[in-house]
């Protein structure tokens, strides 16, 4: 199989391992060469053992409504996308600059608010966002960060320019995914790892161990305190990585019937040894969920009580309540100036340029260039209720064009970013197809960041759409060490 | 451990033990049906009363043929009284759990499950039924075997094992009970067919080999009653039951009031008399077993499950 410039099709975007002249990067060039050197029919084989694996590992995501059936197998593909480590060093310093940053902000709204007097971000924005929960104002969690996990989307423009499309600052999802890519391939591809110095990323449930420890409260036994992980339940479509997390980390995995508050404000575990403490719950379910006697009244997820524990600092919830408000994609279009803001530094990894809508000016620019834009409400994930304007119809661009005027604070544009590609087996041949890279950060007493992350690719031809439960896949990424 | 996971694990043992023993049930009588002549006036109903399910196939308003109560007893989808119901309850308990257990365990019972949901229907109208039967009892074996070969001696184990040795023994004392309403209806007639019953009774728990080996080779109602109540040393008696769940609770903590529960039970085992047989004095103290059963899953349950609100 020969990904050169005869059977590569040469694409206007920019491919992460081969370049315009059909020529494999340098950091990709045993990489190419190694597939270079299969058949077509090895390659396929390959792809067969990948998914064999995958189905006998367990690896599987839920996919919502499909009756008793609900388990899917992870789609991964065999080739790696890959990533110098001199590139990444720049990256990884900028999303720690950003996730420090945001915190600050975060820590800064639900206290001071000097940013909001300050005017450097409207306070109308802030408080018009059902993310901005008044049952968090005037309390700060340990350390000051209420974001303890961040998965910012990481995106490649046609001129190769790395950008942060969006910052996941609620309960962001895939990491499991991104051990998992790394164990199956390490499987069926061993002697590639003899070639390459590819950065690590099994670390991870050891620093999200560590993290968690550094955040329970200060009362907690300090050597070890009692972490669980709490989820939604096994028809959660992250049930798979909330059980893979609680499972790698050694900790349980409880639901919120499993949890109870106490009058004395402490949360506690229902076990066969009677009640026992916890200390830091990785909350995997969402804050109107949390606590039925502060949000939802009618939520059976959560745990009556617990934000009353959380506020009397007897129990840490990572990520802190009231995190999203920093997720939001207006406050998004924010991030450069809120870096500079309690840094006095430049972001060092750029946003993707947007347009407010609530902005008049950039709302009457939205709606004339609509067919050529990307267009996001501002609160939700997972790629629902956006449009891609050159994909969608003239009808869908009336229909959004009606939802702008109506609801202008909930949307922001973009433009359509030339995603950049990596070669993909598609059916008999490699293909190049749109990809994104999810990193994950974690900040306790200090911050981490994954080697890498979780790269999605949009399997369907031309698509820009990588979630999984949209039809996409995923790769395994790798961070070459300069000099292999 | 969790309250809920020991929860979940324990009618995991539950629904296991209870589907292999609806496919045992069913198979031998079936067999049995084909030895006995009509007018001895055993019908299918009894398989329904037999699992404790007469209120439900009343309201459902289904007749008493063959078909509608297998279907009833195998297949029924909606109702809780079916082998696939049992299924069904046993896969959603491993997959709320396969943190704690083998991976293989969730394998083999969804395989299982998807399995008999395809089967089962054919079972009921009497389509290679034995056979199907036969492979529902194996593969239930198969899982029990994997639990018991591969998952640690730990919390999960016990309620595991604990939930097994509840719901067969309250099995056993059902199929005791069922044989003893023949001879209370059909005095005569039982005589002449009652070794035939007898062996089936026997089994149904695959319990004839070892009732000759170790007990007598002669088939009698009272000594096989007595072997099933109180043999120390086949694994399906009810005296060997609570020995596996007296030692289940000494390996979890708190776990005084199940073994006073436990007590109760054992103190019903009295030597069975070969003199005298009473059809009703069995059924009564068969009653009184399932009852003190019940007892002891309301002291796990308080003990282990529920947990009252508040530090």
């Amino acid at each position: 199989m020969q990904l050169g410039p005869d059977t590569y099709s040469a694409t206007d975007f920019y491919d992460e391992l081969i370049d315009r002249d059909g020529k494999p990067r340098p950091h990709a060039a045993k990489l190419v060469e190694y597939f270079n050197s299969m058949q077509a029919e090895e390659l396929i084989a390959r792809q067969h053992a990948v998914d064999r694996t995958i189905v006998d590992m367990g690896i599987s995501f839920t996919v919502y409504s499909e009756g008793d059936n609900i388990d899917r197998a992870w789609p991964l593909d065999i080739i790696p996308r890959a990533m110098p480590g001199d590139e990444w060093d720049r990256i990884e310093d900028g999303l720690v600059q950003r996730v420090r940053a945001l915190n600050l902000f975060i820590d800064d709204l639900y206290n001071d608010r000097r940013i909001l007097k300050d005017k450097v971000v409207p306070a109308e924005i802030i408080d018009s966002s059902r993310n901005y929960l008044q049952a968090c104002r005037g309390f700060s969690p340990r350390h000051g960060v209420w974001a303890n996990i961040c998965g910012s989307d990481l995106v490649r423009g046609g001129d190769g320019t790395v950008y942060v499309l969006e910052d996941n600052l609620r309960v962001p999802s895939g990491v499991s995914y991104m051990l998992e890519n790394r164990n199956v391939i390490k499987r069926v591809f061993p002697s590639l790892f003899l070639d390459h110095r590819v950065r690590q990323v099994s670390e991870y449930p050891t620093a999200l161990s560590g993290m968690l420890q550094s955040i329970a409260p200060a009362a907690a036994p300090g050597d070890k305190p009692e972490i669980v992980v709490l989820t939604p339940g096994v028809y959660n479509s992250a049930y798979f990585e909330h059980s893979y997390l609680a499972r790698t980390m050694g900790v349980e995995l409880v639901e919120g019937g499993d949890l109870v508050v106490g009058d004395d404000d402490c949360a506690y575990l229902r076990s066969i040894d009677g009640l026992t403490r916890v200390d830091t719950i990785y909350r995997r379910i969402d804050d109107v969920f949390l606590d039925p006697e502060t949000f939802r009244p009618d939520s059976m997820l959560g745990v009556p009580g617990l934000m009353r524990a959380w506020r009397a600092g007897n129990v840490s919830l990572a990520n802190a309540p009231g995190s999203g408000v920093a997720d939001d994609k207006v406050v998004y279009s924010y991030v450069p100036d809120i870096i500079r803001y309690y840094l006095q530094e430049d972001a060092i990894i750029p946003n993707v340029p947007t347009w407010r809508c609530s902005d008049p000016k950039h709302l009457d620019h939205v709606l004339a260039k609509l067919p050529e834009l990307v267009v996001k409400p501002a609160n939700e994930s997972g790629g629902y209720g956006m449009l891609v304007g050159p994909h969608a119809t003239s009808r869908e661009h009336e229909q959004f064009r009606a939802l702008l005027k109506q609801d202008p604070r909930n949307y922001i544009a973009q433009p359509t970013l030339d995603l950049s590609t990596v070669p993909t087996l598609c059916g008999e041949s490699l293909e190049p197809r749109h990809v994104d890279l999810r990193p994950f950060i974690l900040q306790g007493d200090s911050v981490a960041v994954t080697a890498g992350g979780l790269t999605r690719v949009a399997l369907r031809k031309g698509s820009l759409v990588v979630n999984s439960s949209q039809g996409g896949g995923s790769k395994d990424t790798w961070i070459i060490e300069a000099g292999t | 451990m969790l309250s809920r996971a020991a929860q979940r694990v324990y009618w995991t043992g539950r629904y296991l033990e209870r589907a292999e023993n609806t496919a045992r049930i069913v198979q031998q009588y079936s067999q049995l049906l084909l030895d006995l002549p009509e007018e001895v006036g055993v019908g299918w109903f009894e398989l329904v009363r037999i699992v404790g399910a007469t209120d439900a196939y009343r309201a459902s308003g289904k007749p008493d043929t063959e078909t509608d109560i297998l279907e009833f007893l195998l297949a029924d989808a909606e109702g809780s009284s079916s082998l696939v119901y049992a299924l069904r309850m046993a896969r959603e308990n491993v997959r709320n759990t396969r943190d704690l257990l083998p991976h293989e365990a969730w394998e083999s019972v969804n395989e299982l499950y998807q399995e008999a949901r395809r089967s089962l229907g054919p079972a009921a109208k009497n389509e290679d039924r034995f056979e199907i039967l036969s492979e529902c009892i194996g593969d239930c074996q198969k899982i029990t075997g994997i639990l018991t070969g591969t998952l640690s001696h730990h919390s999960p184990y016990h309620f595991l094992s604990l939930g097994q040795s509840i719901e067969r023994a309250d099995m056993t004392s059902r199929i005791i009970d069922v044989a003893t309403a023949y001879i209370q209806h059909n005095e005569r007639l039982v005589r002449r067919y009652g070794s035939s019953l007898w062996t089936n009774v026997l089994k149904s728990v695959s319990g004839f080999q070892m009732y000759r080996q170790y007990c007598q080779p002669q088939v009698q109602g009272y000594r096989v009653i007595d072997f099933l109540l109180r043999d120390r040393a086949f694994p399906r008696s009810i005296a060997f039951c609570l020995d596996n769940a007296r030692s289940s609770c000494a390996a979890l903590p708190r776990c005084r009031d199940t073994g006073t529960a436990l007590d109760k039970v054992e103190g019903l085992l009295q030597p069975i008399p070969a003199d005298r047989l009473s059809a009703a004095e069995v059924s009564t103290l068969m009653d009184n077993v399932q009852k003190c059963l019940g007892d002891v899953h309301q002291a796990v349950t308080a003990t282990w499950f529920l947990l009252e609100d508040g530090a």
